[in-house]
This record gives structure tokens, sequence and C-alpha cells, in this order.
């Protein structure tokens, strides 16, 4: 007993620490070594051993003994416990059942009878060394879903059986494969509740369970808290799977599934064959074996699936396995619920669908769409061909039911949502687009309006706008509130509209409560009847220059004062006691003439009366004659772009009205373009004008009316805009003196001025002719050496220009200004006259220096000239230095020098000069003295590239008294003009134009020194005649010489003569060979009194 | 002599001088009709596989013949046959083919329901191969062969799963341009025979 209280001991602490997860190692040993030792010791003393009591539910207890099998055959047993109400059992098995008995120990006295005698065997019983052994479970049911790869489990936990509430662990373990690999196992806890209740568990595989064979298994532990006895799980209860998957046309599996995006699926092929390869979609996978039969696949985060759904495929050597799979999403929820009512017939519930599922066919989503107060619904069929646009349900109103709370329940293969709304449908009408649109004219300002608008209205108000358009007033709306029908007829009636108008209607409506406005009805077209015109037109008059007819003008009505179409106007003129018409005038003219005479002083009252086919207008009057006003001044105003501010001061005498006319300046009497009226209370106007130019003077003539008689008031002159003056200032120069300038210039013409005159710009800048840079330069970018004066009185008409060079020229420029720009400018070149003090200096300071160099010549010869005689003409000469000796060599050797002793006489000889055009001013500019033989090409005489002289000469004698005498007789047979310098430089104040012109035509002054000096042949042939020797050769580049003489004046006139000072000079003469180049010589000097002729008085000096 | 020209047809023998003419033009006509038919039968395929995802638009892809029940490919046979009777059994399988192709159409709506010209050029297709049947069968009349005994419908397994649908769609666009092309030749063969 004591081994039996131990092994009782240890099963319990070996329980416990097992359900302490405890090593169940440790355990089952040391049950073991004490089962073998309590066994030995019961075989050894042959009586009954090793009792053993379970309970399955704590209120009978089930206990059994151990026997050996030779006392145990033919035995019987009475068991009794003792000291206990209970009578003894008797047996002849080794087990028993009695009643749970207290927690307290209990004497258990085993009697046994046998062939070989008798035995009693007593044990200690107590709840202690009891087992709690659950019971088999009763198992409701346990399914297969194939479709979505679900067991289901459904039992009955036999509550019932147990008296108090205890907890119970459930253990289910899965186990698929043929070699039985754990699914899953789940465990969870329940409470007996003391009757029997069911539970269900269901578990989603991650394979199909067509792939392979699942076992389940259950067990189940009963933690009961007032049993002390041991406890103990149940035994593995197996579990059969009812229903089968469809193999027989199947073999992928799982089939058609519809999924939500992003899952991880498996896929099987069940087939006898060997599968090769796998794809899903277009891609291929690796295979997974599951069984000898069975292969699957793998797909991560599925994508969505085309509306076809993607395709898995299996490939054996023979044959091809598929299934299709359809991944999407769960239905939105619906967004932007709206329901609404049209007609108040049927209401409108419409929705936006949100993200699209990707599920189309039979796996779209199905809306149904249910109202809880009515509880009907209604099934939203789908329509294909608008899948992009909000749905829309239509529910028929309930007569009676305003409110409705509407559910609409969306739902697909993966899930639903819904979205819920609660309307007041009075409060959401939404009328239909009114039609049939139709006018009726009442008179000439009313109509009535009529549409159709379909629905059943008659328990709300219509609120509608009508739009009313016209030409000539606009848009408008006008806003009504129209009992709703039953019928639906509506017809309102619109007033105040103009006589005689197109009008544009149309209409829209809503509930007076309001939610939406109608689509606008088509527009309907109507023309408003003819009224009687209801003003008179807007008259003027305006005398004629000679004050022998006034003309009456009148304006035409505006169209809402015509009030139809204006046939013509009656036009009368009277004193008051009389009235006299003229004939009718048709419409189109406006104005008529009336013949009075201004110097009868009679005023005469003007009428005129417009009128159209229903009447005629109030007559619109005027007096012929004005009011005098003889404190008039005439004042400017400049406009502001688009029209022109007119100010004037409150004048209560003027009762009538202010009336603004104008016209052009231009124009001639009488001087109308038009008028405005203006109210009498008025203090300016804006007159704003479609014709008005930019740049064009305008009159603008204020006019008050007072007792019907119009005074004018204000004469004003102004420009709508002030443009720069389009033409130039005419001016001339009036007189040049050394040091100034006095130009002259006219007034521009009042149209060319475009503009209120503000003054003139003035430029001059000294230059060379051609060379100015005072046009087409801005004034800001004009150089600083032009000198600009403004002149802004504009009254002065001169302008004298004082502290100028002498002899010098001038670019002047004069512009106009107004306010607008400053205008285009007109150009002359002016020279000053020279300046005779400067031409004294010029002419004594040469002089002077050549007498002191003659002195000091003189003074240095006289002291020195026992040297020089000595050097030059000793009184013995030198044999070796003469060359009189030297004559045989000479002669034998024909050197030049014998030449000068050859005493042959001149015999003239004829030598035809031949010269290009180019070297012809050679000759002339050098000697500036113009042989008549030597006839030199001028540029007029182009025709001729070549000139043929011929020219009398005598061969050069080198022979200084020779060629003086030569040189004095041929200055006797010249003939020599000397030129007053003064006359040279004549003022030349004309415009450069005409300065050209001048120049060209010679009528007036030439520079050119055309001097026939016939004594400069001789220079010529001396030049000429070396050209022909070896002696001097001129050199080639004449620009690279220094021609200028510093201080030389210079000509304006480019064709003048020049003398070239610096040119190279012969070794036999002093005279210049190379003349200045051209006539464009910058530095050339006038040849009229130049050192040129100093030197050609002495050539060989 | 070949069995082809054994089985040649004599158009004058068939029918009367005066609808000679007409039965010509008839032959001609339904022949036209055929050859303007197969190649609607090859865009109506290509179109078709289209719109089932991959494989099947692949080149590569080959599916084993799924059996029609009612109907099957033309026998390699075929054309060993008298000429009228290969038109018996062309009228026949292109009115089976117009029960079937309306079926595909009706599934494909499901699977495709905004693929409009896939479902349009099936509907076509139906109702041509109806229209070339019929044409056939007229001139079987003409010719004084009555039409072969009606096929039996053809039957498709109850709700086959979306896989075996696309595939029988597949199998029955194929089936219709063999047929069709099938047709196209034999009255080619029957106009060699009669009018040449």
């Amino acid at each position: 007993m004591e081994v039996y209280f131990y092994l009782r001991l240890l099963l319990k602490r070996g329980e416990n620490k097992r359900m302490r997860n405890s090593s169940k190692f440790q355990w089952l040993s040391s049950v073991i070594f004490l089962y073998l030792v309590n066994q030995a010791h019961g075989q050894k003393r042959g009586v009954p051993h090793d009792l053993k009591c379970i309970t399955h539910n704590l209120k009978i207890w089930d206990c059994s003994w151990e026997a050996s099998y030779r006392i145990n055959h033919g035995t019987t047993y009475e068991v009794c416990i003792v000291n206990s109400s209970y009578s003894c059992i008797q047996t002849e098995k080794t087990h028993f059942e009695i009643p749970a008995l207290s927690l307290a120990d209990h004497e258990i006295k085993i009697s046994s009878t046998h062939v070989s005698g008798n035995s009693v065997t007593k044990f200690i019983l107590s709840e202690r060394n009891v087992s709690l052994v659950p019971a088999t479970l009763q198992i409701l049911n346990l399914t297969a879903d194939f479709s979505t790869s679900t067991l289901y489990l459904k039992w009955n936990d036999n509550g019932s059986a147990f008296p108090h509430h205890s907890n119970v662990i459930w253990e289910i373990i899965v186990l698929y494969k043929e070699d039985m690999e754990v699914a899953t196992v789940a465990t969870f806890n329940t409470t007996l509740m003391g009757k029997d209740s069911v539970h269900h568990w269901n578990w989603t595989s991650d394979i199909p369970l067509e792939c392979t064979a699942h076992h389940v298994k259950i067990r189940y532990y009963i933690d009961e808290l007032h049993f002390f006895g041991q406890k103990e799980w149940s035994e593995w209860i197996p579990l059969r799977i009812s229903g089968s998957p469809i193999k027989e046309s199947y073999e992928v599996f799982p089939r058609d599934k519809v999924v939500p995006v992003g899952s991880n699926m498996m896929f099987c092929c069940v087939v006898e064959e060997t599968v090769l390869t796998a794809q899903y979609g277009s891609e291929k996978c690796s295979l997974i074996p599951l069984d000898n039969k069975s292969v699957g696949i793998k797909i991560n985060n599925i994508t969505i699936s085309p509306s076809s759904g993607t395709n898995v495929v299996f490939t054996t050597r023979s044959n091809l396995y598929g299934t299709v799979v359809f991944a999407g999403y769960p239905p939105d929820i619906p967004k932007k619920l709206n329901c609404e009512t049209r007609d108040l017939k049927e209401i409108i519930c419409s929705w936006n669908p949100g993200r699209p599922t990707g599920l189309v066919g039979p796996r779209d989503t199905n809306y149904i769409l249910y109202e809880r107060f009515s509880g009907r619904n209604v099934t939203y069929k789908r329509d294909e061909e608008h899948m992009n646009e909000n749905h829309q349900l239509i529910f028929q109103m309930i007569s009676g039911q305003e409110r409705y709370n509407f559910t609409l329940k969306a739902s697909n293969p993966l899930g639903g949502s819904e979205a819920v709304i609660l309307v007041d449908i009075t409060q959401r009408v939404y009328p239909h687009t009114p039609s049939k649109l139709n006018v009726k004219g009442i008179n000439s300002t009313a109509i009535f309006l009529e549409w159709h608008l379909s629905g059943n209205f008659a328990n709300i108000n219509l609120f509608c706008e009508i739009e009313i358009n016209s030409a000539y007033s606009g848009q408008e709306l006008r806003n009504i509130t129209v009992k709703g029908l039953e019928t639906s007829s509506y017809h309102v009636s619109v007033d105040k509209l103009i006589p005689y108008t197109m009008y544009t209607f149309r209409v829209r409506c809503s509930s007076e409560k309001f939610w939406k406005w109608s689509k606008w009805s088509n527009e309907k077209q109507y023309l408003t009847m003819e009224g009687i015109p209801s003003k008179g037109p807007d008259i003027w008059r305006e005398w004629s220059a000679d004050g022998k007819s006034v003309i009456i003008y009148w304006k035409p009505l505006p169209f809402n004062e015509a009030n139809g179409k204006i046939l013509s106007y009656d036009v009368s003129y009277g004193l008051e006691e009389e009235t006299q018409y003229l004939s009718e005038i048709p419409d189109p003219h406006h104005k008529a003439e009336i013949k009075l005479d201004r110097n009868d002083y009679n005023d005469y009252i003007i009428s005129v009366v417009a009128k159209n086919s229903v009447g005629s207008s109030p007559p619109s009057k005027i007096t012929s004659l004005e009011i005098p006003n003889e404190d008039l001044k005439m004042e400017q105003v400049v406009g502001i772009g688009n029209g022109i501010l007119f100010h004037w001061n409150y004048d209560l005498n003027m009762t009538c009205d202010y009336v603004i006319k104008w016209c052009n300046s231009t124009r001639s009497e009488p001087c109308l373009i038009d008028w405005k009226k203006f109210p009498a209370n008025s203090t300016g106007a804006l007159i704003e004008y479609d014709n008005f130019q930019s740049g064009t003077r305008y009159n603008f003539f204020l006019y008050g009316c007072k007792n019907q008689k119009y005074q004018l008031l204000r004469s004003i002159v102004g420009y709508t805009e002030e443009l720069a003056p389009n033409v130039a200032p005419n001016f001339t120069v009036e007189d040049t003196s050394a040091d100034s300038i006095l130009v002259k210039w006219e007034d521009i013409p009042v149209e060319d001025l475009r503009g209120f005159l503000r003054g003139y710009l003035f430029y001059f800048e000294k230059g060379e002719k051609g060379t100015s840079k005072i046009q087409g330069l801005e004034s800001e970018t004009r150089r600083s050496d032009v000198k600009v004066k403004n002149i802004t009185d504009i009254t002065q008409k001169t302008l004298r220009i004082v502290d100028l060079q002498g002899k010098t020229g001038y670019h002047l420029l004069l512009q106009a200004y107004t306010d607008g720009g400053v205008g285009p400018g007109k150009a002359m070149y002016v020279v000053t006259k020279e300046n005779s003090e400067g031409l004294i200096i010029a002419i004594l300071i040469p002089v002077a220096v050549a007498i002191f160099v003659g002195v000091v010549t003189s003074i240095l010869c006289y002291r020195k000239r026992e040297w020089i005689k000595e050097t030059f003409y000793p009184d013995i000469p030198n044999p070796e230095n003469s060359k009189a000796l030297q004559f045989h060599k000479s002669v034998c050797e024909g050197s030049s020098a014998l030449k000068t002793l050859e005493m042959n006489p001149c015999t003239p000889n004829n030598v035809e000069v031949v010269e290009t055009r180019s070297a012809a001013p050679k000759i002339e500019e050098d000697t500036e003295i113009k042989s008549p033989v030597a006839v030199v090409p001028e540029e007029g005489s182009d025709a001729e590239p070549e000139n043929h002289v011929v020219v009398s000469y005598c061969p050069p004698i080198i022979e200084e008294e020779i060629a003086n005498a030569g040189g004095e007789e041929a200055g006797g047979s010249s003939q020599v003009i000397y030129i007053d310098i003064q006359s040279m430089y004549q003022p030349q104040a004309k415009p450069e134009e005409e300065l050209e012109n001048n120049s060209v035509g010679g009528a007036g002054y030439k520079p050119q020194m055309h001097l026939p000096v016939t004594s400069t042949v001789e220079n010529i042939i001396v030049a000429d005649d070396l050209e022909k020797t070896a002696g001097y050769r001129p050199q080639a580049n004449v620009n690279a010489w220094n021609l200028d003489s510093p201080d030389s004046p210079r000509s304006i006139d480019s064709n003048s003569e020049v003398v070239s000072f610096g040119s190279p000079c012969s070794i036999n003469s002093r005279q210049f060979l190379i003349p200045p180049k051209d006539e464009e010589s910058p530095k050339s000097s006038n040849g009229g009194w130049s050192f040129t002729n100093f030197f050609q008085n002495k050539p060989n000096d | 002599m070949s069995q082809r020209e054994g089985n040649e047809v004599d158009l004058q023998s068939h029918s009367s001088a005066s609808s000679f003419p007409h039965l010509e033009a008839k032959i001609r006509q339904t022949h036209s009709l055929a050859k303007l038919l197969t190649s609607y039968a090859e865009q109506l395929l290509q179109e078709y596989v289209q719109h089932q995802g991959d494989p099947f638009g692949l080149p590569s892809f080959s599916p084993p013949e799924l059996p029609v029940s009612g109907l099957n490919s033309p026998a390699p046979t075929h054309s060993g046959l008298p000429t009228l009777e290969r038109l018996q059994l062309d009228a026949a399988a292109l009115n089976s083919l117009s029960l079937l192709l309306d079926t595909i159409c009706r599934l494909q709506a499901d699977l495709n329901p905004f693929a409009s010209r896939l479902l349009r050029r099936l509907e076509d297709a139906s109702h041509q191969s109806r229209a070339l049947g019929n044409a056939v069968e007229v001139v079987l009349e003409a010719l004084g062969a009555a039409p072969g005994p009606p096929e039996p419908h053809p039957i498709l397994p109850e709700s086959p799963g979306v896989f075996l649908i696309k595939l029988l769609g597949y199998r029955v666009c194929g089936l219709y341009q063999e047929w069709v092309s099938c047709t196209e030749g034999d009255l080619s063969q029957l106009m060699r025979e009669g009018l040449g």
C-alpha cells in the first residue's frame, strides 16, 4: 500500500510536472520502476493488488485491481467499503464501480474466495488516488469545404456529465500527406457549463484539401478545481472527414478560386502522370512535391487578374491541366451615395463604386438597395456599357412616405460593404428639364410663358428661374414660385419688358426647398409688340456760317425709347404765337435745315418729334439763339487716352442741362461732330467718342441751359492724347559771323503739331560736313560735344548761337516737342566766317622768322667771309680740284658733267607728254599755276583716259644763271592771278544740300585755283625730264608722307586745290614733286596764299 | 482511276438546263462565303486567344484536342469520301458549330464582358456557320442529295471550370476554322468537278 501511495504521489507529481511541461522521460522512468517493484510484491503475496480507480465524470469511480492468473481463475470477490453505508459488492471480475466517495480515506476490503482458500486484502482509497480521465467525445460533424479548403468541426462537450463548471483544454491536430506531417495543432479553452454544449472549430488549409489526404484528431483535458485526484488528457479521438472532392474532371486545385490581391496561394495538380512544368500566367514556377500523385506550386503576393482570370497550367508529357484564379479586391464602401427624385414618383439612388474590384461577370460586385422603413429592396442590374460611370438604382416611391432610410449593400466573393443614407425626399427634388417652352404676347411689355415639366409635384411648390435675354438689356434672371401640379403644364406672366425687342427666354426649376436646379429648357425667342416712343430725340442746332439758316440735328432714339421702328420725324419751328411745320422727314435722315436769319434776333423754338407705327414721341425743343457770353476764354485740355474729362462748377442758374459739343479744329464751320447732354446738377463729364483720334486737335464747347436757352460757357481746345510733332520746324540761318550764327524758324501747322507745342530743342555741333552725329541719336545718347538749347518760349522764333570758332563748320538741328514727344528735326550745316586776326598772325610770324634767319646768315657770312673765300673761292685754285682740268677725261668718259660745258644751241623739241589721269593733278596741285599749254584734264573729262599734251621745251641746263634767266623769261610770259583771300571765304550760310549743289554748279565761290600761269611749264618740263633721267625717283607711297601744315585752314569744298607741306623734293629742285594725294586729304591747304608761292618763286634757292 | 475521280459529280445531270446557271451561281456563292468565313475563322481564333490570358496567346501553346461530344475534326479520310457525302458532313458540322459558338459566346460574356469585339465575332461566327451550313444544304438539295442526318447536339460538360471553358472555346474556334476550311475545299472540289 505504501508503494501504491508512493506510486500515486509520483504519478501526481509526474502529472503536474508534465502539465508544467517537465521532462516526460523522467516521469516514465519512475513509473516503470515502481510498477515492477509492486508487481513483484503482489505476486509474492498472491492476493489482489494494484487497486486503481479512475473516473470519467467525477460521479462514478471505476476501480480495478490486479490478481495473479492462478489465483484469479474461478475466484469470487467481495468488495466492501469499511464503515460505509454502501453494501458490499459480490463480483467475479477484478473491477467494480462505486459512487464517488468523499475526500477522506476509505478502507476497501476485498475478500477473495477461491478453491485454494480465502484471503482478504485491504486498500486505503481516497479521491486523491482516483484519476480523472475524460470520456470519449461525441463528434457531431467534421466536414470539408473543398472550395475554400476549410475543415469545419462540430462536437458536444458532454458538459452535463460534470457537476461543476470546469475549464476544458481542447487540442486538435491536423495531419496531411502520406507521411502524416503535422499541418496544424490548435489548442483552445472552453468551460463546461453543466450542460451539453456544441463547439465549433474550423481551419483553412494553405493548400487545397484535394491535393493530399488530411487527418484530424482531437483530445481534451478537464481541469476540475474541486477534484483532487489525478487529472489526465483523454485519448486522441480520430475524426473522419465527411465529403469528398470532385476529382473526376479536375486535376488542378483549387478550382476557379477568387482571392484577394496580395494573397499567397498553393496550387496542386493531382494526376497519375509526371508533371513536367507548371506555369502561373506567363510565369514559370518550380514544382513542390506533395505526394506521389500530387505536385504543387506556391504563388506569393498574387497580383490583380485580368477579367478572364489568371491561368494556372500544369503540363505533363501528353496533356495539359489547368485552373483559373481570380485575384481582386472586395468591394469598396459605396461612395457619394445620393438619393433624389426627379418627378416625386421614383427615387434614383446613385453612387460611386470606388476602387475597381478587378472582378467581372459572376464575380462582380452585387448591389442591393434596402429601404429600412418599408422593408423593400431593389437589386442592381449591371449595365456593362456604363461600368465607368456612377451606378444607380431606381426605387419606386411609396405613397405617403417622405422619409427613406436606404442601405446600399455591396458584396462580391471577397467580401462586402455598405453605405447608408437617410433622406427626406421632398427636399431632394431634381426636376426634369422643362420642355415645350412657349411664349404668348399680352402687350408691348408683357408676355405669357408656358412650359411642360413632367412629374407629380402636387405636394410641393416649385421654384423656377426665367432667363430673359435681349441684345439691348442683356441677361436678366427672374425667380418665381409656382404651385406644383399633378399635371405637367405650367404658365406664368412676365412683365416689364421693353417693347419691340427680341427676347430669348428659357426656364429651369427646382423645388422650393432647394436641392438642385433642373437643366435649362430650350430657348424660345419672341419679339415684343411695339409701343409709343417714350422720349423725343436728342436735338441740337447750329447756325450756318452766314447766319442765314439753322441746321437742326437729332440723334436716333435709343432702342429702349424708340419702342418700335421709327418711321419718320416731324420738325417744326416758330415763335410762341405761331408754329410752322416742315415736311415729314423719313427715319434715315437726322437733320434738317431751317431758313432763318440770325440777324433778325428772333428766337425761334425748334421742335422735333419721332414717330413709329403706334404713335409719336413727346417733342424735343431747342431755341434758335444762344445767350451771349462776353467773358469767354480759350482753354486747353488733354484727354485721358480714350476720352476727355471736363469739370465745371455747379451753377444754380443752369436749370435745363449742359451740352458739350465738339468738332475737329481743322474743319470748317459749322463745326459739329457730336454733342452730349448732361443733367443740370452735373459738374463734370467724360466725353468718350469712338472716333477720337490721338494727335488731333478738337474744339469743345460747353453750353449751359437757362430757361430752355443755351449759353456758351467755355471754349476748350484739346487732344484726347498728345503725340510728338510729325514734321520738323522749318528754320534758316539768317546771319553768320566768325563766332556766332543767327537762326530763324517758322511755326509748325496745327495739324502737324499733334499736341500743344511746349518748346524747341536746338542742337549744334562742330564738325566736318557729313560727319554729324546729331541726327539719329536720341537726346539722351547724344555726345557730350553736342550742345543743346531748350527753347521753352514757344513765341521765340530766332536764336543766336555765340562763342563759336571762326571758319569752322557746325551741324545744326532744330526739333519741336510737345508733351507727346519730340518731333523730327531739321538739320543744317554752317561754316562760320574766318577770324582776320589769326590770318595776320599767320603771315607775320613766318616773315619775321625768315628775316631773322637771313640776318643771322648774313652776319655769319660776313664774319666768316675769309674762310668762305678760302674754301669756295681761293685766289689760287687747286688744280686737283679744278673740273676744267678734267676736261679730257670727262670727254672720254662721256659724263654728264661734260654736257654742262656743251654749247649746243637750244633746239626746241617736241615732247609728247603722256599722262594718266592719276598723274594729272600731280602737276596741277603742286604748282597751283596752271599752264595754258599743258592742259591737264579735269574730272569732267573722264571719256579720255589719257591726255596727250604737246609741250615745247628746252633741255634742262643745270646752271643757275641760265635757269634763273629761263625762269625770268618764263615769268615774263606768265599770267598770274592773285586772289583776294577774303573773297575765298564768303559766308556760306546755306544748308548742306545747297552747299553741295553750289559747289558743283560753280556759280559762286570756287576754292580751286585754276591759274593759267605759263611759267610753270618749266617746272613741268624739269619734272618730266628728271623722271626720264636716272636722277630722282619719286617715292611710291605718298600716303606715308606727312603733307600737313598743322594750322592750314581747310576749305569746305573738297574740290579746292591744296598745297602740300613736307612733300619730298627733287635733288635738283626745291619744288614739291609729290602733290597731296587727292581731294579728300583732311589737311589740305587752301592754295590762296601758302608758303608754297615763296618756294615756287625760288626754285633753285 | 483514282477514288476522287470516281466520285465526281456531274452537275448537268443533277439539274435541268434552265436551273444549271442558278446552281452554278449558288455553288460559286457558297464557295465564296466559305472562303470568306475561312479568313474570318482565323481572325476569330486570334481574337479569342488574346482574351484568355497566357499561355493561350503564346505561340508555343498547343493543348491536346479536347473532345467535344458530337463533333470532331474532319477525319483524315474525309477527303476520300464522295463529294456529296463530304458536303453532307460539312453541313452537319457547321450546324453543330453554330450551337457551340453560341454557347462559347455566352460563356465568354461572363469571362470577358468588356471584350465586345470578341463577343461580336463569336456571335457573328455562330450566325455565319449556320448560314454556310444552310447554303451547303441548299446546294446538296439542288444536286438531289438529301442533307445528312442531323448531328446530335454537342454536349458540353456541366459546370465546367473556367479553364475548361477556355479550352473548350479554343477547341470550338479551332473546329470552326477546320470545318469552314474543309467546306471551302469541298466546294472548290465540287466546282472543279462539276463546272470545269
